[in-house]
């Protein structure tokens, strides 16, 4: 009577797919996985990934095929409890991170992860801005309370890695409906300007440039500097900004930069790196929204899983990645979203449009947690 | 006359002239009726005043509230009083008035009581009366028969008393403030700690109010044993409710019973498979007694399923009341049964009481009121039920195809099940549980029209009797008879098919073949059809024809005034409903858009042009203000479409005017072919049920934000934008965003073609003649992109510039404010309200600038603005201060209240208020969209009556179906169609009169499914270890672990041992509740391994049989052993040889007759038995008759084995061999220190004699013979004689004893007399002495 499954191709969104399955405890099957390619099937970092969900969930059953290209996953139960894995290089820690967020609060005992590897990098979301952003986006739903928390013990660039980060999450039986439809004006800008390996000055640098922009339009700025030393500081040197955009109702957009690995492509001036950072929260507040753009799909998620009530959420342009992710929510929970282009007024100069995402929860519970 | 009436009693007079009454009436009479009616003291004394006189005015006497103005009196017996009326009509006036405008008495009322009076004064008494009918009329008050108040007897008295106490009471407290004041402070503390324990007590968690609008109908399920009248009450009921007769109840009833409340009936057979599933289902339960017989056992049975399955409302019902001949015993029995009953369900639960039959019918009046009890009855949510939908199936309909059915009897069948949705909202191509046949997918849901509808609203009491609907096609009422032939007349069936064609005009012929709704004539001509458009679709004109027919009037007459204006208009007003609305018209408004985004695309390949431009143009797609320049572009567009042959964007099969444009545009006919082909392939695909989107906008989109992996364009493959198709979708997307405002269609357009490209390809080469040769790689590569989240910012933004930073100025607090937020504006309407204040220290008095000020000022500021619409300005101006001012009133009101409010709110009622707030939301959010769009947002509502297909049903479903067993269709929530390990507590029923076995297989009913398992039972021991269980304890709860379908949490369940037959006991076997689902399982159970010592060392020893090799003997290394005495050791190593053996040690020496056990504990495997029960499939009439795996037990009772007891168990006679016990030794050192008591007193047997101390023996001669027998002879004489002498001796003595005895006491009788004497005399002596020195100075002296 195993449940119906589900059946995709190729290896883009994998991630979604898996956690979803999870969730949903419906059956995956990933097929044609890099067939054409030179070096066919699953990559490391993929693999990795999938070890890490299992070591979270107890009783699933995944299938490889010798070549890698074809994936079944039979979901198990989440379990959580104390979990270390050693996160592939290839990909960011936020890789990782991104998809125990989504399935943190629903597993059987108290999440703390302990992932090791590449803390920031130039394609996932870092670390710095998971903390800053998805937190409080889930703490909106209720997920909240002591021991919910990312904390960057070892900081690791790219491509030598050696950074550890801790997440700690609580369980939650039932998720709330949210109404996020106002996101009201930014009140401060706070950041963090890393640097490790290279002179502290380079996170000064970054600094100035980055205030620089940003004070045409608030007063309010504050950015971190960080730098770490010695075993703190990971294996390979580099440096980045991150600037995270409050407003007055607890919202929180975000946009981050960091150098280019050692040894691959054009190295970037920490000025240039500031400068260009912050031009992309520039354009994050353009897209606006009440979420930030890199955790729509958090959102929506969390959403999809609310009780059996409405619940709204203003977002930004969807990204792709969203848009992806909405299909598969459809898949899995055979929910919809209601979508919604709110437009600017004539003299609004409050960026682009917006979306206004609407859905009834499926009214979700955590079957993993234990009754007494 | 000149009344003042004032209520409240607080400034009251009247004024009364009654010159005019006075001469018509029997003064005696009224003095006594005024004196009733409080009319005391002077002014009864005017009235006995003999001479009717003119009364000064200023003599008004003041009155209480009570008091009514005179009684009028006409003849003697004619008594009115009038003036309640008028007064209360004046009291009811006053109150809308509300405010305390006390002191103006000129209230309307008031003057119609003078204008009454004045009347009266003109007028003769007889002309009074019409006056007082017409003010009843006026106040609308109901001619009622006045209260007669008694004026004597104990109730009077009584009330009296009351009044006089009651006075009293008010000021108790103020009386007797010590009786009142705190007593204890803990008692008070006491006492209140009770009062809030049984406030809060009556709370619950407040949940989201999530029912309805139109509620489903509700499920009234008729329990009872066989013949005790379930039939009979459902008839009655009906014909209560609807005056029509049903003479065979089967399947579900459904009827309107009122103009907010329809009822479906059920009936429950004896079978517990059906009470067990219907008992789910209830909303409310009539559970019908024989009264004549009492409780019988289904009766409890039921009663505990549905405590189990969360507690529908119970009403019980008494029939056969009419048995009971003796009015006694029946009042007995209706206690004894009511208080039974209560002890079961809950104190002063309903019990209905049917007194008998007449021609066999029960009464009317009783059906009547347990009708009325039912349509008032209210309904608590029940967990399970709300939050899982479900359908009780009212109709069935097999829609198999009759060839396969011909060919192959058994095949699976596809079958459509109709009903009303209950519970909550159910998703399409969700997982269902049919209890008694199983899970299944369903292939498909559709609503229909409400086959037994609300009557509409409208303003009366009762249900004509057009209203009164009757439904219950398995009975054979309600327009569909239940018949396979049937099947292809139906209504409702018909319509949906209609639908389903708006939606897809291009029909298919695996569509076609699926749906057998239709003839088969019309089916072959529909294939035909199909056929066609399926293989080449070659004459998409002829089927869009017949789409167009089918559609209807509806569509085509929403659709013409478009086509006639401008089409561009309707794409960017962004109406969600209408695209929503039809489908065709949106696919239409879609492809517009996507050409616009072409448009833009192109226009924006350079990718330096000004910002401001683009957002221009972007203003000018989104306003659809350009025609003229848009339409050339389009057809450009096209043109160069048919150049690179790049149909599938464009192309748009379903839309007929797209077609009729394209047509003009003379487009070429290849493509048209190609366009629908490829269509109709797609809708062959799209097995969802919303509604078809046309592929080419989809896809045109999708690569515009690249997200997505097959494209049509990419299949040709000729385009030249192809080149950097990633940048550009991503500079493109936002503009897009601008342009476009159908994102749904944009987001779930395609998700098909994802899913299914295996089909695809199958299609492909089915569809044999247009093959399309597609270059995979393109695809792949898109499907095997990088997996990751960023969003990659719109290179065309140059944050640069200074316009890009003003168009996000109004983000920050910096930037500017809306109207009602601004902090200016904030800031003086704070002004306005708390301006005014007044310096304490200076005593200056602030004014706050008044609105009116302020109005002055702001128009002064804008009159350069606003000259020349002065006159418009000053007449806002008042409007604009009018609101201003109930702004104000507002905001002070508001400020209030949250000040006054608050102080009581609690966290409860705040968590309420949430609670009711989201239901709001949750009603209002989809409230005005059409069905069709909102069932695919929210999923089918509860309520509506939706049509269920399903397509692989076991043939026995349909073959064996028996109307009277329920069909329930029970959704399924997420993850809960899997099998797992669960974790449950369970507790025997203490009416079951066996405990049950680990490892028996049991039945269990759990959410929907009922099931066979095997469970193990065990119990938590104080270290958390879950210790396997024998049998599960007596009175105990225990924990037992199944493996079966995933259920939530906190769900209860029952287990049964057997569901077939009938019997005589109890069934229920056990109650539960879930609570872990875990994979991995820690039930243990107990081992000892035993072992033997076979060599000893001081406490060291070796130890053989525990084990057999060395390799588990190093896995137990450091475990505790014990012997059986109890001595403690350790496994220290293993030894080598014998395999097996180790070396311990333990806390004191073994001996060799020790046995050595180690106790561990073994993980036990649940067996992995899931077995649901299947007992709809059985053959009609052996429904209850299901049996599953057998325990033990069972199989051996049934096949006759017997088992073989052990040899060793038997009995044998006992012989017991004789104890033997060795002395007691006691150490020679202890018995020296012993005391001689003590000391063992057994002489050491003498040894040997030696012979030199052994006398000889002597041998006497005769004579010293003869010498020693005379000797002894006297000897013996002598001792006789000593032995006479002595006893003569003893008694002279004694004798002498005696008479000594004798003096000695004569001498102390002596002694005595004389002491006595002596003592006499000294204490005489004492006395003189006394006397003497009493008497004062010695004389002697």
């Amino acid at each position: 009577m195993a449940s119906h499954g589900l059946t995709y191709e190729g290896c883009n969104f994998l991630r979604q797919r898996l956690v979803l399955s999870t969730l949903s405890g419906k059956r995956v099957k990933i097929k044609n996985i890099r067939s054409k390619d030179d070096e066919p099937g699953l990559r490391d970092f993929e693999a990795s990934f999938i070890r890490l969900l299992d070591k979270v969930t107890n009783g699933s059953t995944i299938e490889i095929n010798q070549t890698g290209t074809v994936l079944v996953y039979q979901p198990g139960l989440l379990y959580g409890g104390t979990v270390e894995h050693d996160c592939n290089p290839q990909r960011s820690v936020g890789y990782y991170l991104e998809a125990l967020l989504m399935l943190g609060p629903f597993m059987k005992s108290p999440l703390k992860a302990t992932l090791r590897g590449v803390t920031n990098d130039l394609t996932d979301p870092t670390v710095d801005l998971l903390k800053s952003t998805a937190l409080p986006v889930m703490k909106k739903f209720g997920i909240d309370g002591e021991g919910f928390d990312i904390k960057v013990a070892k900081r690791g660039m790219a491509p030598g890695g050696g950074g550890e980060v801790v997440f700690t999450c609580p369980v939650r039986k039932t998720v709330r409906p949210v109404q996020l439809t106002d996101p009201g004006k930014i009140k401060r800008i706070r950041g963090v300007a890393y640097s490790v390996r290279v002179s502290p000055q380079m996170g000064n640098r970054i600094v100035e440039s980055a205030r620089g922009i940003l004070n045409q339009f608030l007063p309010d700025i504050y950015i971190y500097t960080d730098h770490m030393k010695g075993a703190n500081s990971g294996k390979s040197p580099g440096f980045g900004l991150t600037l995270v955009a409050e407003t007055l109702n607890g919202c929180f957009l975000s946009a981050e930069m960091s150098s280019t690995p050692q040894g691959q492509g054009d190295p970037i001036l920490p000025e240039d790196l500031g400068r260009n950072c912050a031009k992309l929260l520039l354009e994050e507040i353009y897209r606006g929204g009440c979420v930030d753009s890199s955790n729509q799909s958090l959102a929506l998620l969390l959403m999809t899983l609310g009780q059996q009530d409405v619940s709204k959420v203003l977002l930004g342009p969807l990204s792709p990645y969203t848009i992806e992710f909405l299909r598969h929510i459809r898949d899995f929970f055979q929910i919809m979203f209601k979508i919604e282009v709110q437009k600017p007024l004539e003299d609004e100069r409050k960026g682009g449009d917006k979306v206004l995402m609407t859905c009834v929860g499926v009214g979700y519970s955590n079957i993993s947690k234990t009754l007494k | 006359m000149r009344p003042l009436v004032q209520p409240d009693g607080n400034v009251g007079r009247l004024n009364v002239n009654l010159t005019a009454a006075f001469d018509t009436v029997d003064h005696s009479i009224l003095i006594s009726r005024l004196e009733h009616c409080g009319v005391k003291g002077t002014p009864l004394d005017w009235f006995r005043d003999p001479e009717p006189k003119q009364l000064p005015q200023h003599s008004a006497a003041p009155c209480s509230a009570l008091w009514y103005a005179p009684v009028l009196v006409r003849g003697s017996s004619y008594t009115k009083i009038m003036t309640q009326n008028l007064y209360q009509n004046f009291l009811r006036k006053k109150e809308q008035e509300q405010d305390g405008e006390l002191e103006n008495m000129e209230c309307p009322d008031l003057n119609l009581i003078e204008l009454v009076w004045d009347e009266l004064d003109r007028r003769n008494l007889s002309s009074f009366i019409r006056l007082d009918e017409e003010c009843r009329m006026d106040g609308k008050v109901k001619k009622q028969k006045p209260h007669q108040q008694k004026h004597s007897g104990p109730k009077a008295e009584k009330k009296k008393l009351k009044k006089q106490n009651g006075s009293t009471e008010e000021d108790e407290r103020k009386r007797n403030p010590k009786a009142f004041a705190v007593q204890s402070a803990v008692r008070m503390a006491k006492t209140f700690h009770r009062a809030q324990d049984i406030k809060t007590k009556k709370h619950h968690v407040p949940v989201v109010d999530r029912t309805p609008l139109e509620p489903p109908p509700i499920v009234i399920v008729v329990v009872g044993p066989p013949k005790v009248g379930k039939s009979t009450l459902i008839r009655c009921l009906i014909k209560n409710f609807t005056r029509q007769k049903l003479t065979d109840i089967c399947g579900p009833v459904t009827i309107v019973s009122g103009k907010k409340r329809r009822l479906t009936f059920m009936e429950c057979n004896n079978d517990i498979n059906s009470m067990i599933d219907l008992a789910k289902v209830a909303d409310l339960v009539l559970m019908l007694i024989d009264a004549s017989f009492g409780f019988e056992m289904e009766t409890f049975e039921f009663l505990n399923i549905c405590q189990v399955h969360g507690f529908p409302r119970i009403m019980g019902v008494l029939t056969h009341l009419d048995a009971f001949k003796n009015n006694k015993t029946l009042r007995k029995t209706k206690k004894n049964l009511k208080h039974r009953f209560w002890t079961e369900v809950y104190q002063g639960a309903k019990l209905f009481y049917l007194s008998g039959m007449v021609y066999g019918e029960y009464q009317n009046q009783e059906v009547k009121n347990l009708g009325r009890f039912i349509s008032v009855m209210k309904f608590r949510p029940l967990v399970w039920q709300t939050s899982h939908p479900y359908v009780l199936a009212d109709r069935i309909e097999d829609l198999t195809d009759p060839e396969r059915l011909r060919t192959d009897p058994k095949c699976d069948r596809t079958v459509s099940l109709y009903g009303y949705l209950r519970g909550t909202h159910l998703k399409n191509k969700g997982q269902v549980h049919i209890p008694g046949v199983g899970d299944f997918q369903m292939s498909d849901v559709n609503f229909l029209p409400d086959p037994c509808p609300l009557p509409d609203t409208q303003k009366k009491r009762a249900l004509n009797e057009k209203e009164r609907l009757l439904y219950a096609p398995m009975a054979g009422v309600g327009g569909v008879v239940y018949d396979k032939d049937a099947v292809y007349i139906d209504l409702p069936a018909n319509h949906v098919k209609q639908l389903q064609e708006e939606v897809r005009p291009t029909t298919e012929l695996v569509q076609s073949l699926i749906e057998t709704h239709v003839t088969l004539d019309a089916k072959m001509a529909a294939s035909k059809v199909s056929l066609f458009s399926g293989s080449a679709g070659l004459d998409p004109t002829d089927i869009s024809e017949q789409s167009g027919v089918q559609e209807g009037l509806r569509e085509i007459h929403v659709w013409d005034p478009h086509t006639q204006t401008q089409r561009r208009k309707v794409v960017f007003t962004g109406d969600e409903e209408e695209e929503n609305d039809v489908s065709g018209s949106s696919s239409d408004e879609d492809d517009d858009g996507s050409d616009s985004d072409q448009e833009n695309q192109e226009e924006d390949d350079d990718l330096s042009t000004f910002l401001k431009e683009a957002r221009a143009k972007s203003e000018k797609a989104t306003r659809g203000s350009t025609p003229p320049v848009k339409k050339p572009k389009l057809e450009e567009m096209k043109g160069e479409n048919e150049v690179v042959t790049e149909a599938p964007v464009f192309a748009d099969s379903e839309d007929e005017l797209e077609k009729s444009e394209a047509d003009s545009e003379g487009e070429g006919e290849a493509e048209r072919a190609g366009d629908s082909g490829h269509c109709s392939k797609e809708s062959e695909e799209d097995s969802d049920e919303e509604e078809e989107e046309e592929d080419g906008d989809d896809e045109s989109m999708e690569e515009e934000i690249g997200a997505d992996d097959s494209d049509e364009e990419e299949e040709q493959g000729t385009l030249k934008w192809k080149e950097g198709l990633q940048q550009k979708a991503s500079a493109a997307f936002l503009r897009h965003q601008e342009a476009a405002p159908n994102l749904r269609k944009l987001v779930y357009g395609s998700v098909v073609e994802a899913e299914d490209s295996e089909e695809e390809e199958e299609e492909e080469e089915l569809g044999g003649l247009f093959r399309v040769n597609r270059p995979q790689k393109s695809k792949k590569v898109q499907a095997n992109a990088l997996d990751c989240s960023h969003f990659n910012p719109d290179i065309s933004h140059n944050w640069d510039l200074e316009e890009m930073l003003n168009l996000i100025r109004d983000c920050f607090v910096t930037g500017q404010w809306e109207e009602g937020q601004d902090a200016a504006t904030l800031l003086k309407e704070d002004e306005e309200l708390y301006g005014d204040f007044e310096d304490l220290e200076t005593g200056k008095v602030h004014k706050g600038v008044t609105g009116e000020q302020d109005q002055a000022e702001k128009s002064e500021s804008d009159e350069d603005e606003a000259d020349d619409e002065d006159q418009q300005v000053k007449m806002d101006d008042e409007e604009v201060q009018k609101n201003k001012r109930l702004e104000k009133k507002r905001r002070l009101k508001e400020r209030f209240d949250t000040e006054y409010d608050d102080g009581d709110a609690t966290y409860f009622d705040d968590l309420k208020e949430e609670m009711q707030k989201q239901a709001e939301l949750n009603r209002a959010e989809f409230e005005d969209m059409d069905d069709e769009s909102r069932v695919q947002y929210e999923g089918f509502r509860p309520g509506m009556y939706v049509r269920l297909e399903i397509s692989s049903l076991p043939c026995e479903f349909v073959t064996n179906f028996d109307p009277h067993y329920p069909i329930i269709i029970g959704g399924l929530g997420t993850s809960e169609g899997n099998v797992g390990y669960l974790q449950m507590r369970l507790k025997k029923h203490r009416w079951y009169e066996r405990i049950l076995k680990t490892r028996d297989p049991l039945i269990l009913s759990l959410g929907w499914r009922r099931f066979q398992t095997i469970p193990l039972y065990h119990i938590e021991d104080h270290n958390g270890r879950h210790r396997l269980l024998k049998y599960t304890p007596q009175h105990m709860h225990c924990g037992a672990s199944i493996w079966g379908p995933i259920t939530p949490q906190g769900t209860g369940f029952l287990a049964v041992q057997s569901v077939s037959g009938v019997k005589a006991n109890f069934r229920i076997a056990a109650t539960g509740v879930v609570l872990d689902l875990d994979k991995s399982v820690t039930i243990v159970k107990k081992l000892k391994l035993i072992g033997y010592p076979y060599k000893i060392f001081q406490n060291t020893c070796f130890i053989k049989g525990m084990f057999n090799t060395v390799l588990e003997v190093a896995k137990f290394e450091g475990a505790s052993i014990r012997t059986v005495s109890g001595i403690r050791g350790q496994i220290k190593k293993a030894l080598s040889t014998p395999p097996g053996a180790f070396r311990a040690t333990f806390e004191d020496r073994l001996l060799m007759s020790d046995i050595v056990f180690l106790r561990s504990w073994y993980p036990v495997s649940i067996p992995q038995l899931y077995n649901p029960i299947t007992s709809l499939l059985l053959p009609v009439g052996q429904k209850d008759t299901w049996s599953g795996m057998r325990t033990v037990g069972q199989l051996k009772h049934d096949l006759g084995v017997r088992n073989k007891p052990s040899i060793d168990s038997l009995y044998k006679p006992i012989t017991r061999a004789p104890r033997h016990f060795n002395p007691l030794h006691i150490p020679k050192e202890l018995q020296k220190a012993l005391p001689f008591k003590s000391k063992p007193k057994l002489l050491q047997p003498k040894g040997k004699v030696p012979r030199d101390l052994k006398r000889a023996s002597v041998i006497r001669e005769p004579h010293e013979r003869k010498v020693a027998e005379l000797l002894r002879a006297l000897s013996t004489v002598h001792h006789y004689k000593k032995k006479v002498a002595q006893r003569a001796h003893h008694a002279k003595h004694k004798e002498f004893l005696q008479q000594k005895e004798k003096d000695e006491e004569a001498k102390m009788k002596r002694m005595k007399d004389a002491r006595k004497k002596l003592y006499r005399i000294m204490g005489q002596k004492d006395q003189k002495k006394q006397r003497s020195s009493l008497k004062g100075t010695p004389q002697d002296d």
